[in-house]
């Protein structure tokens, strides 16, 4: 829980950071679509069952490590901020959230054919 | 019913229970009153809007082109979609993850990709209009908290009409929670 409360705050940090720092409109832009991203999927994640969620976010990271080629800007100060950003995403992404409840498989039971919540549906019919 | 009946097999907890809906339903009604609080300045019901930390930028946001790209304005259409999300989310017992799985999804898809919209809102904030709507954030904030806690509930329902499909039964029939399919698949 913290690993995603962590995540959503570097999110607030990418949308308030061309406040702070000196930021062209594209690199501003690029820190104010992933910021808001970065908030949405960690804050989903918090929830035991959509916790996998948390992937998107290193996606979003992984994002963050070729925007400075793809949009390329030259910006040091930008570059610096968004790898920092980056790595700390990456890091608190891989940490699982803990498993307190059962899902009957969860969401890979809806395309396996032996998941947990047919197994014990095979087993304590009706 | 037993209390076993109403969880799920292969779950510890019931997720339909109303412990479970009714903060979200509550979550739902707040974000209701603020769409609602914006949506009457968007009518001009009201002259002013409050915005407590971004100067002009609520004026901005929500007078905004893309609040008008549809007939009704975009605060509006928010306060229907919590509406929907707190009708959605109190219809229904405790076993309706089994007995109304369309009324779950319904309520998945208005909390779940409808929710969503408001992060793509959120960046056109500064993106579009280098403004920024207290209110506004506010609201996006709940849709987003909402999503997470009504997701269980939806994996429950399609988990069941996965049984119900492995059966032999009609998805169709399942989905709208006919008796007969109710009665004979766990």
């Amino acid at each position: 829980m913290f690993a995603r409360f962590a995540t959503a705050l570097a999110g607030v940090w990418l949308m308030a950071a061309p406040e702070f720092l000196d930021y062209s409109k594209k690199v501003s832009d690029n820190d104010q679509v992933v910021g808001p991203l970065l908030i949405a999927f960690s804050i989903i994640a918090m929830a035991e069952s959509t916790r996998n969620v948390r992937w998107m976010n290193i996606v979003l990271a992984a994002w963050l490590f070729l925007a400075p080629w793809a949009l390329a800007y030259h910006n040091i100060g930008a570059l610096i901020n968004d790898y920092a950003t980056a790595v700390l995403v990456t890091v608190l992404s891989l940490i699982r959230l803990k498993k307190r409840h059962r899902f009957g498989g969860g969401w890979p039971g809806l395309w396996r054919s032996d998941a947990a919540h047919q197994q014990e549906a095979k087993r304590n019919p009706l | 019913m037993q209390k076993e009946d109403e969880i799920p097999p292969g779950w510890d907890y019931n997720p339909a229970a109303w412990g479970q809906r009714i903060p979200i339903v509550i979550l739902a009604l707040a974000g209701f009153c603020i769409a609602g609080y914006l949506s009457l300045y968007q009518f001009k019901m009201i002259p002013s809007v409050w915005e407590p930390f971004f100067g002009n930028g609520s004026v901005t946001i929500l007078n905004s082109p893309i609040s008008r790209v549809l007939p009704v304005p975009d605060a509006a259409l928010g306060a229907m979609g919590y509406l929907l999300d707190a009708v959605a989310g109190v219809i229904g017992g405790k076993r309706r993850w089994k007995t109304m799985p369309w009324i779950v999804l319904l309520f998945g898809f208005a909390v779940g990709p409808l929710g969503f919209v408001s992060v793509m809102l959120v960046i056109f904030q500064p993106v579009l209009f280098e403004a920024w709507c207290s209110l506004c954030l506010t609201s996006a904030f709940i849709s987003i908290v909402m999503i997470g806690p009504s997701m269980d509930e939806v994996l429950a329902s399609l988990q069941y009409l996965r049984r119900v499909k492995d059966s032999g039964h009609s998805l169709w029939r399942g989905f709208w929670g006919f008796e007969n399919v109710i009665k004979k698949v766990r």
